[in-house]
């Protein structure tokens, strides 16, 4: 019983920070609420990225090649066939024939995702520590330059144009909360926690015949489907092009889960809402906004550098993040009153 | 006496309607809704070189228009948002905040798809969006589809601006060219296709083709080498020294003491790039106007002297708002995305600031404006000539 209402809570909060971020944006302007919308976004692809970091222990710079193959699939399959010659003159005959709708091209983004994980998987789950950080940032550079040369699965050089705006504030709060609970279903699972365990202590993990390469091999393919989720939903929120999906995001993403706490769901759906929500409000404050009455009208360029600072101050304060790498619980009280 | 308070009565209520007309006639004049122009610029990243002149451009432009009264008795009012280096969720934000306030047309930055986001949106409510500067033809139906109808750019299509290239190496006597693409944006690669279509055409030999990414690539030292290795007549480019590469290939050059000339397009305009050593010397590059004070037009003299422009770009921005007035006028001041571009793809040779305006069905780019070729020696910049391309070649 007791049990069962942690998981309940376990699960609750993240996914209730998300139906009220969405809440939340209803209350504002409709430019206002395409950051919202941004951030909810953020939140799928920082649980994604939350799936195999968070649960291994290894660090990965390779995800955000998950997303933006998600994003071409998505991007490539839902674009009018009549409109595909225009945009993307060269493209592959099947894919140029080929248009699906708003959910399949979501589900088919996930495959993909799923898909390349459990391919660049295979062999570099094998490493551990610093050679799989920089096996997966050579993965993020090669998806990159592919799917930016490469005009025959895309639009290359080219901003994708034409794709159906389908992520308004529903379909990106769904989509966040759908990556929650897979992340959340996962974590609570066998497999799950084998992967933590061999996190905690990869030794004694092995010493009771635990895979360590097949546990992190599940959990990349299952972030490298959340991960293209995140991506094809992204593509239909915005007119996206590669650099969009390469290091700025790379590097931001990660951000938000270790300002959020690396090693807890909870990090990282309140690091992706704590980060989007100063960015974006240094965002909308650069080009003026009044706030009870006060005009704020900060310079060019404020942004970059506050965001910068106050994730450096954040992290010198609270070196696990903001939420302490810890799940929310029951209140103290609760646990007590519970108890058998 | 009763007849004569019958009478002032009368006099009074007939005063009062008449001081009422009057008062909702005058009313009715100065309350019409003004036409509200949305600008989504990129103040401090790669396109603000390009787009800061040409909003300020413009802003002249908007004042003098307001001064004559406005356009059929309707102010003109600018609203801007800045899409801070063009990130793609603070463009789309923007795009939202101008219509929000009720943009009838909508402005965006010079390059196409950094511009998606902005004109995505607008297009997709009904709106006109125009580009001050874009120098593709996929500022159109080519890239946007069925709405991209309403999508227009006032900057040059890229397949004339190449020809242009083209023709004026030929004039100099310049035979054998070496290709140096900057393969980062659309524009540049255009450029240089059209230039290497139209000197195909012209009998020239194209002696090099290499290929390098400015904005962060850091190959572009590897085509130095290649290009002085190979003798060409001109090198040609097309790269903007705000995205980091041109300074590095014309050093690199003159550092191997190679002087070959090298020719590049309106983005390789302006001085704010170049190197203090090895100076820049015999480069050349085709522009909208020169800012430098040597413009063959006095009214761009006194523009660019007013605005301290960088690049001949800002030219466009008041040319943009002549075009949109333009088609407002001749749509008897209807807003309407449609009808503005109907009227818009109409347009041959509409005079603007910027030289004679022309758009078709199918183009959305202008052409044949008259090029100034605009010559670096020793980091003294010079107007040396000016040129209309003969041919819009197909790439």
């Amino acid at each position: 019983m007791r049990r069962s209402a942690g998981a309940v809570v376990e699960l609750g909060v993240p996914a209730l920070l998300v139906v009220a971020a969405a809440l939340l944006a209803t209350v504002f302007s409709h430019s206002t609420q395409t950051y919202f919308i941004n951030a909810l976004v953020n939140v799928a692809i920082v649980v994604a990225l939350y799936a195999f970091i968070g649960n291994s222990g290894v660090v990965s710079f390779g995800h955000i090649s998950f997303v933006a193959l998600g994003a071409w699939t998505a991007g490539v399959l839902s674009v009018p066939a009549a409109e595909k010659p225009a945009i993307m003159p060269n493209l592959a005959h099947g894919l140029r024939t080929t248009t699906v709708g708003n959910v399949p091209s979501l589900a088919l983004a996930a495959a993909v995702g799923a898909a390349f994980a459990l391919l660049v998987g295979l062999p570099l789950m094998r490493l551990s520590g610093l050679a799989a950080g920089i096996a997966t940032f050579g993965v993020l550079e090669i998806t990159h330059n592919i799917l930016r040369y490469w005009e025959k699965i895309g639009p290359g050089l080219n901003t994708f144009s034409s794709v159906p705006e389908t992520t308004g504030l529903t379909q990106a709060a769904a989509c966040a909360v759908i990556a929650v609970v897979v992340a959340f279903v996962y974590q609570r699972s066998r497999y799950g926690r084998v992967l933590r365990a061999t996190r905690e202590d990869a030794a004694a993990a092995r010493a009771v015949g635990v895979s360590m390469y097949m546990q992190r091999l599940i959990a990349f393919t299952l972030s490298g489907a959340l991960a293209g989720f995140a991506g094809g939903v992204y593509v239909h929120l915005l007119p996206l092009n590669t650099e969009a999906l390469y290091l700025d995001l790379t590097f931001i993403t990660l951000a938000m889960l270790v300002i959020g706490g690396t090693t807890s769901l909870l990090g990282a759906v309140v690091g992706a809402l704590a980060v989007s929500g100063v960015d974006s409000f240094l965002a909308t404050a650069e080009n003026g906004v009044s706030i009870a009455g006060w005009n704020v009208d900060l310079p060019a360029g404020t942004r970059v550098v506050v965001v910068g600072a106050l994730m450096a101050i954040v992290l010198i304060l609270r070196p696990l993040g903001l939420t302490g790498g810890r799940e929310a619980t029951l209140p103290r009280w609760a646990r007590i009153g519970s108890a058998p | 006496m009763r007849r004569g308070r019958w009478l002032a009565a009368i006099v009074a209520v007939a005063a009062i309607a008449a001081a009422v007309v009057a008062t909702s006639t005058y009313g009715g004049t100065t309350a019409k809704k003004p036409i509200v122009i949305g600008w989504a610029f990129d103040s401090s990243g790669a396109m603000a070189p390009f787009d800061n002149p040409a909003l300020a451009a413009a802003k002249i432009e908007i004042a003098h228009w307001n001064a004559r009264g406005g356009v059929l008795g309707r102010k003109l009012k600018l609203n801007t948002c800045d899409t801070q280096g063009n990130k793609p969720d603070i463009a789309k934000a923007c795009a939202v905040k101008l219509l929000g306030q009720h943009a009838d047309v909508i402005f965006t930055t010079c390059d196409v798809d950094l511009a998606a986001p902005v004109v995505q949106e607008a297009i997709n409510r009904g709106k006109l969006a125009v580009a001050s500067c874009i120098g593709t033809d996929q500022m159109g139906p080519k890239r946007f589809g069925s709405k991209g109808r309403l999508a227009f750019t006032f900057g040059n299509v890229a397949q004339d601006e190449g020809s242009a290239m083209a023709d004026y190496a030929w004039k100099r006597g310049w035979r054998k060219a070496a290709l140096a693409t900057d393969t980062v944006i659309v524009y540049f690669k255009n450029v240089v296709q059209a230039f290497e279509a139209r000197w195909k055409q012209l009998g020239g030999k194209v002696v090099a083709s290499e290929t390098y990414q400015s904005l962060g690539g850091n190959n572009v030292q590897n085509v130095v080498t290649r290009l002085n290795s190979v003798k060409a007549d001109v090198v040609v480019t097309s790269t903007a020294g705000a995205f980091g590469a041109l300074s590095t290939l014309i050093s690199g050059l003159r550092s191997l003491g190679n002087n070959t000339p090298v020719i590049n397009s309106w983005a390789g305009d302006g001085t704010y790039w170049l190197p203090k050593s090895p100076k820049v010397t015999n480069y050349y590059f085709l522009t909208y106007a020169s800012v430098f004070g040597d413009d063959p037009s006095r009214a761009v003299n006194t523009l660019a002297k007013q605005i301290h422009a960088g690049t001949g770009g800002f030219i466009t921005g008041p040319a943009a708002v002549d075009g949109v007035v333009t088609a407002i006028r001749r749509s008897h001041g209807s807003t309407k995305g449609i009808v503005l571009a109907k009227t818009m793809e109409r347009f041959r040779k509409v005079p603007t600031i910027s030289g004679l305006v022309s758009f078709s069905k199918n183009l959305h780019s202008v052409f044949g404006r008259r090029y100034r070729v605009i010559r670096i020696q020793d980091n003294v910049p010079k107007v040396v000539g000016t040129i209309v391309a003969k041919k819009v070649v197909k790439i």
